[in-house]
C-alpha cells in the first residue's frame, strides 16, 4: 500500500476542530484515520506539537488502540467478525473464503490496494453471523458464494 | 495506628504503602517494579501479600496498597508462597536472561516448569519503569506500545529517538538491567542512538552526554560545566587554600 | 387517527436491507393517495431485537408484525394496512402465521423496561420520547433532594448491568457523600463481550433514556458534567447519540439550567478507541483522559478518586436505561420484578446455534432452559445442545445439566460462570469446548493492556499450552498446569479483566474435562472441530448424493456423482467442516483420524 502524500493545509483543519489538550488527542487521531485511513507520520508529529506532548506519547496510544493504524490500508477495509456468535458459526472458514477469492493473506491487502482485510472483535451483530463489515455497511450470514458479487459492488461504489 | 506483618506489630500512618510500612520494620517483600522515586507501578505482582481485614483475605500487591484501616499481613503464607511461586516462574519464562529474576526464583523457590515457553535471549520484565522515569524527567523518548502479549517498549516507529539526550535514566532505574548501554570511552550508544561524552577537563573522567549535560545546562541558563563534580569541589578548595593560606 | 408504520433501521436489519424497505413503503403511501380517515406515518425505528429475522415491519395500532421483508412487498404491505394482513411476511408459529407479537414465542415471554421504546420510537426524534413519557422522571427528580433520589435507586434493588452487578444505589451514594469537586458522571457504551449487543440497541434505539438517567445521576451525585464512553465501532449509536444531546439541549432539557432549574448538566461523547479492556472503569477513564487505557489498582474507588482524580460515577448504558423508569414507577415497584438479589428485567443476546437469536429482555431469575428452548426456540437443527457460554471473555461455559438454574448474579457466579453483560451464546455438539477455551484465551490475549504479569504472561503461557492441545501437542499435565496459572490469575492480577479472564478455560475444564483428555490423550476432537485432530467421512448409508458438499468444499476434497454416495479424500481435506454445516442429512461423520501421530 503506498504511503499517501500528507498536506498540512489538510491536517490542520482536523486539528484545530479541537482544542489543544491531550484529552482529545484519540478523538483528533481518530480522525486523522477515517481521513487517510491510518495516521501517516507527518500527520502524528503534526499532532504532537500540537498538543505539545512528546510523539512518543501519541505512538504509545496509536498502537494500543486497535481503531487506529499506522500502515495504510486499502481504500476498502473488510473487517470480518471473529466474535464468539460468529466463530462458533464459521468466521475463520469466511475469512479463509475471503482470503482465497481475493488472493490475499489474513491482515492482508490486495495488490491494487483496492481491500484490505482485518479480523476484528464482536462488532455486535451476532444474530447475522458470520458477519463482515465493509466500509461501515454490515453483511449478515456471509456464504463463500455470495462474496465475489458483494466485492464487485463495493469496487464498482454500488453497495449499500 | 497498628498493622501487623507476619505477627510483627508495626506502626504507620493511614495511607501510606504496605511495602513501605514492611520496609521500615525489617521485613523483606521482594520488588521488582517498585523504586522510590517513581511510585505506583504495581505491575510485576512480586511484591503480593495477604491481608486479612474484615474476615476476608485478599492478595494484594504491597508496593500499591494503601492501608487505611488495622489489618493482619502475611507475606510468607501458602497463598503467597504458591501465587509469587507462579508470578516468577512467569517472569523467568518471560526474561530468562535476567540475573535478578533468577535470583529471586532462586531465594523465593519458584517452581521450574518445563512446559512455559521461553522468550529468547530477554531480560525485560516489561514493568514500563524505564518510560515513566523517561517521562518524568520531560523527556518522553521511550513508551510502552502495544498491548497484551505484544506489549513492549521502543521509541516512536523503533527508531533512534529525536528527544532522547543519553541519559540512560532508563537504564539505572530497570531492575533487571535490560536496557543495553555501551559505552566506549568516546560514545555511548543507547536505544540505537550515540551520543558524545563530555570529559572532565580535570581528571578526564567522563561527565555524561554532551547532549545531557546541554540540556541540563540549558535548563539552569549555564554554561556546561569544565570539570567534573569532583574536580570542581577540588578546585574550589585548592582556590580558598591560597586565598586563606591553608 | 393515525397509523404508523414502524420499520426496524438497528444495525441487524439495515444490514438486511431495511433502508430500502423503508423507502419503497414511503413512495408506495404517497401513491396510494391521502386516506381522509387515517394519516399513515412511517418511522424508522430501532432494534426490535429479532434481526435474524430482519428487516422487521410494524404496524400499530393493528398490532401487525411482518418479518424478512423487501422492498418489492411494499405494495402487499400498503394494500393490507387496516384489512387482511400479508400472510407470507407473517411470523409462523408451528406453522400457522401469527400478526401479533404477543403469539410469537420469541417476543410474547418478554418483560420490556430498559428496551420500553425501542422498536416504538424514532431514536433520532426527542419529540417521540417525550411523547412516551420520556424527560418526566428527570422533571420529578429535579422537585427531590440528592438523598430521596438515590433512597428511590437503593429501593429498587438495581445493580450494575456491565456485569459486576454491584448495587447502583449504594455506587450513587458514596459518590454523593464525597465533598471534592467537580464530580462526573460517566456512561459506559464500550460494549466489548463477544456476543453482547444489548447497550448497542439501547444507544441506538433509545438515546435519550440513557441522557435521562445520566441526568438524574447527576442530580443525584452534584455532577455538572459528564462523559458517555462509546463503541468507535458503532456508527450509528454514535450518530443518534450526538443528535440526542444536540436536541436535548436546544430543547433546555440538558446545558445550562436544565428544565429551568439552577442545575447544569453538559454531557460529551466519547469515541472508544477500541480495546476490550477499556470497558474496565479505571481503563474507561484514562482513555477520557487522552491516555493508553491501563487500569489502575482500585484499592482507592473511582467513585472517590476517578476521572482526573475527583470523584465519579460510572454506570453501564443499561443500567441508566432502568432509572427513569425508577424515578417514574417508584424503586419498590422495580424492586417487585425479578429475583430475590437481582431485581428487574435483564436484556440478554440469545446468539449461537439457537434457532431464534436476537435480543431479549426478561425479568432475571428466570432458567437458562427458558431462554434457550421456550424464547429460543431450542438448538438449530434440534442437534444436541452443549453448552452455554454466559458472560463472555469473564464467564464460563455451562452444560447442559445446569439448564435448570436460575440467571441472576449470583447463582451463576457460584458455578464459575457468570451472567456479565448478558451474552448468551448457545453451542451445540459440533462446538469443541477446548477449541473454545483457546478462542477466549487468544481474545484476551490480544486484549489486555499487558501490564501486570499474571494477566499477560500468565495468558502467554495459556494460550501456548491449548493451542498446542487443539494441535496435538497437549501433554499430561497440561491441564493442572492450565488450573494453577489459572489460580494465580485470579488471585493476583491487577484488575478485572485478569482476574475473571481464566474462568472460560476453569469452567470448560470443570465441565467439560472429557474433551480435554480426548485432545491430549487420544489425540481426537470429539466435536470435529480443531482440523488437525478432525477427519471427516461420508457416511454412505445417509449420503443422498446431493452434491451440496462437493459444491461448497473449498478445497475440491469432495468427489461423487448425482444420486451416488460421494467420499471424502482425506489428504486434500483440510477439516474445516464446510462440508458438515452443508450437508442437510447429516451424513458428515468424524471419523477416528487415520494420519493421527501428530
Amino acid at each position: 500500500m503506498a504511503v499517501q502524500t500528507i498536506s498540512l493545509k489538510e491536517i490542520n483543519p482536523i486539528l484545530s476542530a479541537y482544542p489543544k489538550d491531550r484529552r482529545y488527542a484519540l478523538a483528533i487521531m481518530q480522525d486523522i484515520q477515517r481521513r487517510y485511513n491510518y495516521i501517516p507520520r507527518e500527520a502524528l508529529e503534526t499532532l504532537a506539537d500540537y498538543i505539545g506532548i512528546p510523539l512518543a506519547d501519541l505512538y504509545s496510544m496509536a498502537t494500543f488502540y486497535k481503531a487506529l493504524s499506522l500502515k495504510p490500508k486499502g481504500k476498502h477495509i473488510i473487517k470480518v467478525c471473529d466474535g464468539t456468535a460468529c466463530h462458533i458459526r464459521g468466521s475463520m472458514n469466511l475469512v479463509n473464503s475471503i482470503c482465497r477469492t481475493l488472493g490475499i493473506d489474513q491482515d492482508g491487502a490486495t495488490e491494487d490496494g483496492e481491500f484490505s482485510l482485518e479480523l476484528v472483535n464482536c462488532v455486535g451483530a451476532c444474530a447475522l453471523a458470520p458477519v463482515m463489515v465493509i466500509d461501515e455497511a454490515y453483511y449478515g450470514g456471509v456464504t463463500q458464494e455470495s462474496l465475489p458479487k458483494i466485492f464487485e459492488a463495493v469496487r464498482k461504489g454500488e453497495a449499500p | 495506628m497498628t498493622v501487623t506483618i507476619d505477627g510483627i506489630p508495626c506502626a504507620c500512618e493511614a495511607g501510606e504503602y504496605l511495602l513501605d510500612i514492611a520496609a521500615r520494620n525489617g521485613v523483606t517483600i521482594p520488588s521488582l517494579c517498585h523504586h522510590g522515586g517513581l511510585p505506583g507501578q504495581g505491575c510485576c505482582r512480586v511484591c503480593i501479600v495477604e491481608v486479612e481485614q474484615g474476615g476476608w483475605k485478599n492478595i494484594v500487591a504491597a508496593c500499591i496498597y494503601p492501608v487505611e484501616r488495622e489489618c493482619a499481613v502475611f507475606t510468607k503464607s501458602e497463598r503467597v508462597i504458591r501465587q509469587r511461586g507462579m508470578v516468577l516462574s512467569l517472569l523467568r519464562a518471560a526474561a530468562p536472561e535476567s540475573a535478578e529474576v533468577a535470583r529471586l526464583c532462586e531465594v523465593y523457590d519458584a517452581p521450574e516448569y518445563e512446559r512455559f515457553v521461553k522468550k529468547p535471549k530477554e531480560r525485560c520484565i516489561l514493568c514500563g519503569l524505564c518510560a515513566k522515569a523517561c517521562q518524568s524527567l520531560g523527556t518522553g523518548a521511550i513508551v510502552t506500545v502495544n498491548r497484551g502479549v505484544e506489549k513492549a517498549v521502543s521509541t516512536p516507529y523503533d527508531e533512534p529517538s529525536a528527544v532522547c539526550a543519553g541519559c540512560k535514566s532508563c537504564a539505572e532505574v530497570c531492575p533487571t538491567g535490560a536496557v543495553e548501554v555501551i559505552e566506549d570511552g568516546i560514545n555511548r550508544t543507547i536505544w540505537g542512538k550515540s551520543f558524545p561524552l563530555k570529559k572532565c577537563g580535570g581528571c578526564g573522567a567522563l561527565t555524561g552526554t554532551l547532549a545531557e549535560l546541554e540540556r541540563a545546562a540549558d535548563k539552569a541558563g549555564a554554561e556546561i560545566p569544565a570539570l567534573c563534580n569532583r574536580c570542581k569541589q577540588k578546585s574550589m578548595s585548592d582556590v580558598l587554600a591560597s586565598t586563606y593560606g591553608w | 387517527m393515525t397509523r404508523t408504520v414502524l420499520v426496524c433501521c438497528g444495525t441487524g436489519c439495515i444490514a438486511t436491507g431495511s433502508l430500502s424497505v423503508a423507502e419503497a413503503l414511503r413512495g408506495e403511501i404517497q401513491k396510494s393517495g391521502a386516506d381522509a380517515t387515517v394519516e399513515t406515518v412511517i418511522k424508522e425505528t430501532g432494534c426490535n431485537g429479532f434481526c435474524e429475522n430482519g428487516p422487521i415491519v410494524n404496524i400499530v395500532p393493528d398490532d401487525v408484525s411482518y418479518y424478512k421483508v423487501k422492498p418489492k412487498d411494499a405494495p402487499d404491505i400498503v394494500k393490507g394496512l387496516g384489512g387482511e394482513p400479508v400472510r407470507r411476511l407473517l411470523y409462523r408459529v408451528d406453522g400457522k402465521p401469527v400478526p401479533s407479537q404477543k403469539e410469537n414465542p420469541f417476543y410474547a415471554p418478554q418483560h420490556k423496561i430498559a428496551l420500553r421504546n425501542i422498536g416504538i420510537i424514532d431514536p433520532a426524534e426527542i419529540s417521540d420520547y417525550i411523547g412516551r413519557g420520556g424527560y418526566e422522571a428527570l422533571q420529578k427528580a429535579l422537585a427531590m433532594t440528592p438523598d430521596e433520589i438515590i433512597g428511590e435507586v437503593e429501593a429498587s434493588g438495581l445493580r450494575g448491568r456491565g456485569g459486576a452487578g454491584f448495587s447502583t444505589g449504594r455506587k450513587w451514594r458514596i459518590a454523593a457523600g464525597y465533598e471534592s469537586n467537580p464530580k462526573y458522571v460517566v456512561c459506559n457504551g464500550d460494549e466489548g463481550d463477544p456476543g453482547a449487543f444489548m447497550d448497542r440497541s439501547i444507544l441506538e434505539g433509545d438515546p435519550h433514556t440513557v441522557l435521562e438517567g445520566m441526568a438524574i445521576c447527576a442530580l443525584a451525585i452534584g455532577a455538572a458534567e459528564g462523559f458517555l464512553y462509546i463503541r468507535d465501532e458503532y456508527g450509528l449509536a454514535l450518530k443518534h447519540m450526538e443528535k440526542a444531546i444536540r436536541d436535548a439541549e436546544d430543547k433546555g432539557i440538558l446545558g445550562d439550567k436544565i428544565m429551568g432549574s439552577d442545575k447544569s448538566l453538559r454531557l460529551t461523547v466519547v469515541r472508544g478507541g477500541g480495546a476490550f479492556v477499556c470497558g474496565e472503569s479505571t481503563a474507561l477513564m484514562a482513555s477520557i483522559e487522552g491516555r493508553v487505557g491501563e487500569p489502575r489498582a482500585k484499592y482507592i474507588r473511582s467513585v472517590q478518586r476517578g476521572l482526573w482524580d475527583q470523584p465519579t460515577v460510572l454506570n453501564n448504558v443499561e443500567t441508566l436505561a432502568n432509572i427513569p423508569v425508577i424515578i417514574n414507577e417508584g424503586g419498590e415497584a422495580f424492586a417487585r420484578i425479578g429475583a430475590p438479589k437481582s431485581k428487574g428485567t435483564k436484556v440478554f443476546a440469545l446468539v449461537g446455534k439457537v434457532k431464534r437469536t436476537g435480543l431479549i429482555e426478561v425479568p432475571m431469575g428466570v432458567t437458562l432452559r427458558h431462554l434457550i428452548y421456550d424464547i429460543g426456540g431450542g438448538v438449530i437443527g434440534d442437534r444436541p445442545f452443549k453448552a452455554v457460554q454466559t458472560g463472555g471473555p469473564s464467564g464460563g461455559c455451562i452444560p447442559a445439566d445446569m439448564l435448570d438454574l436460575p440467571v441472576d448474579f449470583d447463582t451463576l457466579t457460584s458455578y464459575g460462570a457468570m451472567m456479565g453483560s448478558g451474552g448468551l451464546i448457545v453451542m451445540d455438539d459440533r462446538s469443541c469446548m477446548v477449541e473454545v477455551a483457546r478462542y477466549y484465551a487468544n481474545f484476551l490475549a490480544g486484549e489486555s493492556c499487558g501490564k501486570c504479569t499474571p494477566c499477560r504472561e500468565g495468558l502467554r503461557q495459556m494460550l501456548i499450552i491449548l493451542t498446542d492441545i487443539c494441535e496435538g501437542r497437549g501433554k499430561d499435565g497440561d491441564v493442572t498446569l492450565l488450573e494453577e496459572i489459572s489460580a494465580t490469575m485470579l488471585d493476583s492480577s491487577l484488575c478485572a479483566l485478569g482476574k475473571s479472564a481464566p474462568n472460560p478455560v476453569l469452567t470448560t475444564i470443570k465441565y467439560f474435562r472429557d474433551e480435554y483428555d480426548a485432545h491430549i490423550g487420544d489425540k481426537r476432537c470429539p466435536a470435529g472441530v480443531c482440523p488437525k485432530l478432525t477427519a471427516f467421512e461420508v457416511d454412505p448409508a445417509l449420503c443422498t448424493g446431493c452434491t451440496l458438499c462437493k459444491r461448497t468444499c473449498p478445497v475440491g476434497a469432495i468427489s461423487g456423482e448425482l444420486k451416488t454416495a460421494h467420499e471424502i479424500s482425506e489428504s486434500a481435506c483440510t477439516a474445516c467442516g464446510v462440508c458438515r454445516e452443508a450437508c442437510r442429512f447429516d451424513a458428515i461423520i468424524t471419523a477416528p483420524k487415520r494420519r493421527c501421530g501428530v
